[in-house]
């Protein structure tokens, strides 16, 4: 490796980097042809097949930024968070969450949250009940797109704020697609570092 | 310098062959600057495999990495996204050639070289699958020579050596790297990604400043590299986390002074990992693990081993 090596000869040098444009250039088109053009993911669009429960309470960790703590009851050791994307939930401290006696009423904070997500793929907002009658379903979020590869669900709420969450090894992501609706229930305060009194 | 200071006779090195060796040099510092300093390049333990005139080994270590930042973003109204993207990495290169030949017999050089780069650009997804990232970096590169003499005629030369700047000496360069990269990745069998990637770079390095009048660095390099990526889930978790696998082949096409600087026209890398994914669970982090890369040339081979540690932004 020490050996000053051959030098190229410019012809040749020129030669070999049109050869690597041509071969960029062709990848390029290639590339394009087979896999059509970008389109912005879009959760606003009706999925496909009968209205039916796709999967019940997928847990998921969610940390959310800029919750704000809409009441706190010490004594029952119960915290009402609203958080940014619209959702209230009411939950208990987990076993971790050792500042809860110095939360207010107000605290601005990053909550992190142990969440189960129901997919459902509704038509005009209702999914076959027990019994076969259509029944309402209120939902929070739609799915935006699917990440199967690193198990990533991206949910796009109400107000457009959009949150990706990483699911477990037994989501049935292969069964789910854009436009599918979550409801999403909050079931316990993981850690909540307070940001603002 | 150890095949030309042989034909320099017995007695002393002449202009013309100090101007000879120093063209060898000035090439060996824009290569060994841009092979610590350059991100894409591997770093890790490489050896000549016996075509050079002494044993030479050659110490990469380096820290950085590249990505996206930011959420996607449509260009206007065309159906083309792109995301900003930032790119740095700082890493030193120990070069050290032991000479087997009979003229510089247990004469050593050691050139150590440190180089950092930073820079950016954008990716532009054309479609889901296919991408394109124009970048440009600047890079700033220190390299330094120490020669031990203990073969007659370089004892005896040492000083005349050193006056005009073949040995014992050290510059500081500037490099501007401009790059295209070209991305395919796609799933397969559900949740496993491929990735085809190919990089074009040119690097244009020029001395900021020399101990020797002598040294001066001014030249251009290409690279082109060609890589095939495997990201494998394994279904299994540790720790709360899945275990990934995979690794990826890469050639890496070296033209210009790294080619001469460096002797050699191609660098392939063969790549495995095995490691945890933390993606979207710890801050900036895609997996953590282990990794181990095989390297090989026209005339060297190398290796590394060690954390495998994949950034996001």
């Amino acid at each position: 490796m020490d050996v000053p090596g051959e030098s190229l000869a410019s012809g040749g040098k020129a030669l070999k980097l049109q050869q690597n444009s041509t071969r960029a250039g062709l990848m390029v088109g290639v590339a394009v042809a087979l896999g059509g053009c970008w389109t912005a993911p879009v959760a606003d669009v009706q999925p496909k097949g009968e209205a039916r429960l796709i999967q019940h309470a997928i847990p998921v960790v969610a940390v959310k930024h800029d919750a704000t703590v809409q009441s706190i009851d010490v004594d029952q050791g119960v915290i009402v968070l609203n958080f940014t994307d619209g959702v209230t939930a009411t939950v208990k401290p987990g076993p971790r969450v050792k500042n809860f006696s110095t939360i207010r009423a107000g605290d601005k904070a990053k909550a992190t949250v142990a969440q189960e997500l129901s997919v459902y793929v509704l038509i005009d907002g209702q999914v076959p009940g027990v019994d076969g009658r259509p029944e309402p379903i209120r939902t929070d979020a739609k799915v935006l797109e699917i990440e199967p590869a690193y198990r990533l669900l991206t949910l796009q709420y109400p107000n457009r704020e959009v949150e990706v969450l990483k699911v477990g090894l037994d989501a049935k992501l292969s069964e789910m697609e854009a436009g599918d609706s979550v409801v999403i229930k909050t079931t316990e305060l993981l850690a909540l570092r307070v940001k603002k009194h | 310098m150890a095949v030309l200071l042989p034909v320099a006779g017995r007695c002393q090195i002449s202009p013309g062959q100090a101007n000879q060796i120093r063209e060898g040099i000035n090439d060996r510092i824009e290569a060994l600057t841009v092979l610590g300093g350059d991100y894409v390049l591997g770093g890790g333990s490489f050896r000549s495999t016996g075509n050079g005139p002494g044993d030479l080994t050659v110490d990469v270590s380096k820290f950085g990495g590249a990505g996206e930042f930011s959420d996607t973003r449509q260009l206007g109204d065309l159906n083309i996204a792109w995301r900003p993207r930032l790119q740095g990495n700082m890493g030193t290169v120990d070069w050290k050639n032991e000479f087997k030949v009979p003229l510089l017999e247990g004469d050593v050089s050691h050139t150590k070289a440190f180089g950092i780069q930073f820079g950016g650009g954008a990716r532009f997804w054309f479609t889901h699958e296919f991408s394109v990232a124009p970048t440009i970096m600047g890079m700033y590169g220190h390299t330094t020579n120490e020669y031990t003499a203990n073969g007659v005629f370089m004892v005896a030369n040492l000083a005349k050596a050193r006056q005009v700047g073949l040995v014992d000496w050290s510059t500081d360069t500037w490099t501007v790297r401009p790059s295209m990269n070209f991305q395919y990745e796609y799933t397969v069998w559900g949740r496993t990604i491929i990735t085809l990637s190919s990089d074009a770079t040119y690097y244009h390095t020029g001395s900021l400043k020399s101990s020797n009048a002598g040294i001066n660095v001014g030249g251009d390099s290409e690279v082109w590299s060609n890589k095939f990526d495997i990201d494998i889930p394994l279904g299994r978790m540790l720790f709360g986390h899945e275990l990934r696998t995979g690794g990826y082949l890469e050639r890496t096409g070296l033209y210009g002074n790294i080619r001469s600087g460096l002797n050699t026209d191609y660098m392939n890398e063969v790549h495995g990992r095995l490691v945890l994914d933390y993606l979207n669970q710890l801050w900036l982090t895609q997996w953590i693990g282990l990794g181990g890369s095989y390297y090989w040339g026209s005339n060297f081979t190398g290796y590394s081993f060690g954390i495998d540690f994949y950034l996001v932004f």
